[in-house]
């Protein structure tokens, strides 16, 4: 138990909290309630879903795409293959560089829904991003929603030390509302302000009164940042240890996606009742030069989820991964062997209560007839249907409010019959 | 009009010890908004006297690299080149790729220098919000970084207060967008939108303007049949990316089987990239097979001149000069302005002029976050130290949120405070300071004025907080006091090392209080 003596007995009362604004209770406990953990990835520049799981052997996907544009069901490039694809008629393989992925498939624990999306059809990265950080679905909703849909779902009376972090420079805008989102991309070298205890209690006081959005941001750094930073393992001259990952876990020596990674994993292992965490990796903005840069923006997403899910096994039951992306990209590819913005992409769902191994949704289909006007994979799966099952899945019961508006026609049945996820 | 101060803050980047006593807003203004063409004279003396390291190891002769290794304190001799002499950097067999990087470090080196320096804040102010405006990412993409001293110098520094449309042009045609946008490798056939969509959603009409449920109805748009649409749809996209097809680099790409492109970097139109048959944009028809690049200037006319711009260009430069939820009476005053100086040569100056005498400008005193540069530049021009730009505060700058010219997405850096207030951001703002007062990273020292020197510090903490921020809170002060040392004891034999260093760490505390981060 982390007490109050303890801290002072290590020298660090100076990091001890002060109470943040929007935290209603401050829980100050070895552990919390063992709530579910959302990890929300967000692959940011509009993931081509067709290149990251192609209908491949569907004629109207060969006739519409360069080769290197598609993923092979056959030759020394094949993808993996999917058993339990959305369309029987069609081979559906994932992009060859996901070897991690395709293993989370195969062992039952990674599920996709293909065909996903918004339903407004824009083609804006900045627009279709702001829909769905606000959980809405057009612009008339963008102006009355200001919050996040991952701040509204965290409506809870209670909370721990540190519910949510964002692992990037500022909080994502799904969570847009919550008070005390952590953002912090690293926390490698601990987190505590520079300069000790006595520059920490100078900032304490010049930031304890005021109203501004300075003053409100530095009292709930100071607080939050002390009680990481108090967790953190020290070596027997007080420096911060480096976090030491389950050997299992391998993560990719470039550090831009596994630093945010591990500062999650680190954070959920601390037990300061974290429910909710988000993510970015970017890359996917492929206009040009589509097969390398798509390849490798693809191995850095297996690798590091496979690597965060090897480094999490004691809290697979209680933790559900999903990525999401603002659209899809063209049937069409360009003459610049990119793909341009189109609609419907992939989403995947991982967690150890998913049932995985199979998709979900429906798959329209690449006749020409088909398309979202004429050119775009259409949107078969409201990206809100599946975020609306994984928050009814984590709360154990009915939701509303959440995504205001919006007619649920209920589950996909993402998690069969089995308990909603960490409540037993 | 405003006040002395809050001119210096606001429209500058922050004032020097004195500078505010008997300065006119007015006239300061109007100095600003025409400043002499180059860098004033203590910028070009700093900037000739400025070093940055450079270091790599010797090329490996078994994959035929040819160059000797490298570890040497060089002058910035990449900002005057012209393009086609940088280009040569990507001979991979002479140069290492630090090279390559080097000119993105001297430009940013550069506009620390400039912005910490200048004469002309106003225009530093500028250039700044048109690279965000304008961004591209030069730590993404190599021909970006050695392009980058020509974008600066002759795009974005040239147009900064001058005319849009001029300065459109000029980005359009400019080697690091053609690469960071990838209109470079746009073709007839199946042109790649990627420039085109950011032209009309971040460049020009902006994403209020997009009327993205019409898609190809373009008749439908409100105005169309009278030739003057509200908005665009994704249709005037496509059409767009058609027009802008042949805008390129010559990057050495073969033309046919016979031609190919040198390579210099330099722009190039290449006709038989182009697609020539007609087009509709904004309700606007293109004949078949015109001139060279006519149907990209059309295009960039009907941009550049659509009254969706100027509010979206207006509204941005409210919210960079003035809130970050632009008043609308001030976003109209220059919405008029830029509207009327349509084809002026210096429209975005009188622009900022309409805005900066406008009086709900004056009524946003301290409403505006400073993001990570203004920051480090405010409290350099208050303290009066000679910065030197290093590496570790490039690195720490983008810790606290403003890597400079490496924004990937092409909206450019946020300018609202939120993306600059989670917690690692204001720790590493925090850090920053007082690693500059420390002078942890050679980035220069602070020289005390003389009569601190006997200070005790509740003196100096009272001192500092006086000039940065017009006034000492007595909580503050003691707070800070406190963390010096005894509060009203000397801190230390006048001239001692560790007395300079206690007051130069008081101008960090004092730099760090709430009070600072905003103007």
């Amino acid at each position: 138990m982390l007490t109050r003596r303890a801290i002072i007995g290590s020298g660090l009362a100076a990091l001890l909290p002060l109470p943040v604004p929007g935290l209603r209770h401050l829980a100050f406990a070895e552990t919390g309630p063992e709530k579910p953990i959302l990890i929300v990835l967000h692959l940011r520049g509009g993931c081509d879903g067709l290149n990251f799981i192609s209908p491949a052997t569907d004629p109207h996907f060969i006739e519409a795409r360069a080769s290197e544009l598609r993923v092979a069901a056959d030759g020394k490039d094949a993808g993996h293959a999917l058993a339990g694809g959305p369309d029987a008629k069609i081979d559906f393989r994932l992009h060859a560089a996901a070897g991690g992925l395709a293993e989370l498939y195969q062992s039952g624990q990674l599920a996709f829904i293909h065909a996903a999306g918004l339903t407004d059809g824009t083609r804006s990265h900045f627009v279709a991003t702001d829909m769905i950080e606000h959980g809405v679905a057009d612009a008339a909703g963008l102006t009355r929603t200001p919050s996040g849909w991952l701040a509204r779902s965290l409506h809870a009376d209670t909370h721990g030390a540190v519910p949510v972090i964002s692992a990037s420079a500022a909080p994502s805008n799904d969570l847009a509302g919550f008070g005390a989102a952590l953002a912090v991309p690293d926390l490698g070298g601990g987190v505590a302000p520079a300069g000790g205890p006595q520059v920490a209690e100078m900032l304490r006081q010049l930031y304890a009164k005021g109203d501004g959005k300075p003053n409100a941001a530095g009292r709930s750094a100071l607080a939050t940042l002390g009680l990481v930073d108090a967790r953190l393992p020290r070596d027997a001259k007080g420096q911060v240890q480096p976090y030491q990952p389950d050997p299992a876990a391998h993560y990719e020596p470039a550090q831009d996606f596994a630093r945010p990674l591990k500062a999650v994993a680190q954070l959920i292992k601390l037990d300061l009742g974290l429910e909710a965490a988000t993510l970015d990796l970017g890359g996917w903005d492929t206009h040009e030069y589509q097969p390398g840069r798509f390849q490798q923006a693809m191995a850095k997403l297996s690798n590091g989820v496979a690597a965060f899910w090897n480094d999490l096994a004691p809290y697979h039951d209680r933790m559900i991964l999903v990525t999401v992306t603002e659209f899809g990209r063209r049937l069409r590819s360009n003459k610049s062997a990119g793909t341009d913005h189109g609609r419907a992409g992939v989403m995947a769902v991982l967690g150890g209560k998913v049932r995985g191994g199979r998709f979900y949704g429906a798959w329209p289909g690449l006749e020409p007839e088909k398309l979202d006007e004429g050119v775009d994979l259409a949107v078969a799966t409201d990206y809100r249907r599946v975020l609306t099952e994984l928050l009814e899945a984590r709360e154990g019961r009915r939701l509303d409010g959440v995504f205001q508006g919006y007619a649920y026609p209920g589950g996909l049945g993402l998690f069969g019959d089995r308990a909603a996820v960490g409540r037993g | 009009m405003i006040d002395a101060a809050f001119a210096l803050a606001r429209l500058g980047l922050g004032a020097r010890p004195g500078e505010a006593a008997g300065l006119d807003p007015r006239h300061w203004l109007e100095a600003q908004l025409a400043p002499p063409p180059g860098d004033d004279p203590g910028v070009a003396a700093r900037l000739d006297r400025a070093r940055l390291k450079i270091k790599y190891n010797e090329g490996d002769s078994a994959k035929n690299q040819k160059w000797a290794a490298m570890d040497e304190m060089r002058p910035l001799t990449t900002l005057a080149q012209p393009i086609d002499q940088l280009w040569p950097l990507f001979d991979k067999e002479q140069h290492d790729g630090a090279e390559r990087r080097r000119p993105l470090l001297e430009v940013m080196a550069a506009t620390l220098i400039r912005a910490a320096h200048s004469d002309y804040p106003l225009r530093e102010r500028m250039v700044g919000f048109w690279h965000d405006h304008f961004n591209v990412d030069a730590w993404d993409q190599e021909q970006v970084a050695v392009a980058l001293p020509t974008y600066d110098r002759d795009v974005i520094r040239r147009h900064a207060l001058g005319n849009f449309r001029q300065f459109l042009e000029a980005v359009a045609s400019s080697t690091a967008m053609l690469y960071y946008l990838s209109n470079r490798s746009s073709r007839a056939g199946s042109a790649n939108e990627n420039y085109a969509r950011e032209l009309f959603e971040l460049h020009t009409l902006g994403r209020d303007a997009y009327l993205n449920d019409k898609y190809d109805r373009w008749r439908e748009v409100p105005g169309a049949l009278d030739g003057k649409p509200a908005g665009y749809i994704d249709q005037d996209v496509y059409e767009a990316a058609r027009a802008l097809t042949g805008w390129t680099v010559e990057d050495g790409s073969g033309i046919d089987g016979h031609r190919k492109l040198p390579s210099t970097g330099r722009f190039a139109y290449v006709d038989v990239w182009h697609d020539g048959y007609q087009k509709r944009v904004l309700a606007t028809e293109f004949d078949a097979f015109q001139p060279a690049q006519a149907d990209g200037r059309k295009v960039l006319d009907l941009v550049a001149h659509h009254p969706a711009t100027a509010r979206f260009i207006c509204t941005k430069l409210v919210r960079r000069l003035a809130a970050d939820d632009p008043p609308p009476a001030l976003v109209q005053k220059a919405v008029a302005a830029w509207t009327k100086y349509r084809d002026a040569p210096d429209q975005i100056a009188r622009t900022l002029r309409a805005i900066a005498t406008a009086p709900e400008f004056a009524a946003s005193r301290g409403r505006k976050l400073r993001r990570p540069v203004e920051l480090v530049v405010a409290f350099v021009r208050a303290t009066g130290m000679e910065l030197t730009p290093t590496e570790p505060l490039f690195n720490e700058l983008a810790n606290a949120g403003q890597r400079l010219y490496g924004y990937p997405a092409p909206t450019g850096l946020a300018d609202q405070a939120e993306a600059f207030l989670g917690a690692n951001a204001m720790r590493r703002r925090w850090l920053i300071l007082l690693a500059l007062a420390d002078n942890n990273w050679g980035t220069g020292s602070i020289d005390p004025p003389p009569p601190l020197m006997a200070a005790t510090p509740r003196q100096a903490a009272s001192f500092w907080l006086q000039a940065m921020l017009g006034g000492a809170d007595p909580a503050d002060t003691e707070a800070i006091a406190v963390a010096i040392g005894q509060p009203d004891q000397p801190i230390g034999p006048p001239g001692a090392p560790d007395t300079r260093k206690r007051l130069a760490r008081a101008a960090a505390f004092a730099a760090m209080s709430p009070g600072f981060q905003s103007c």
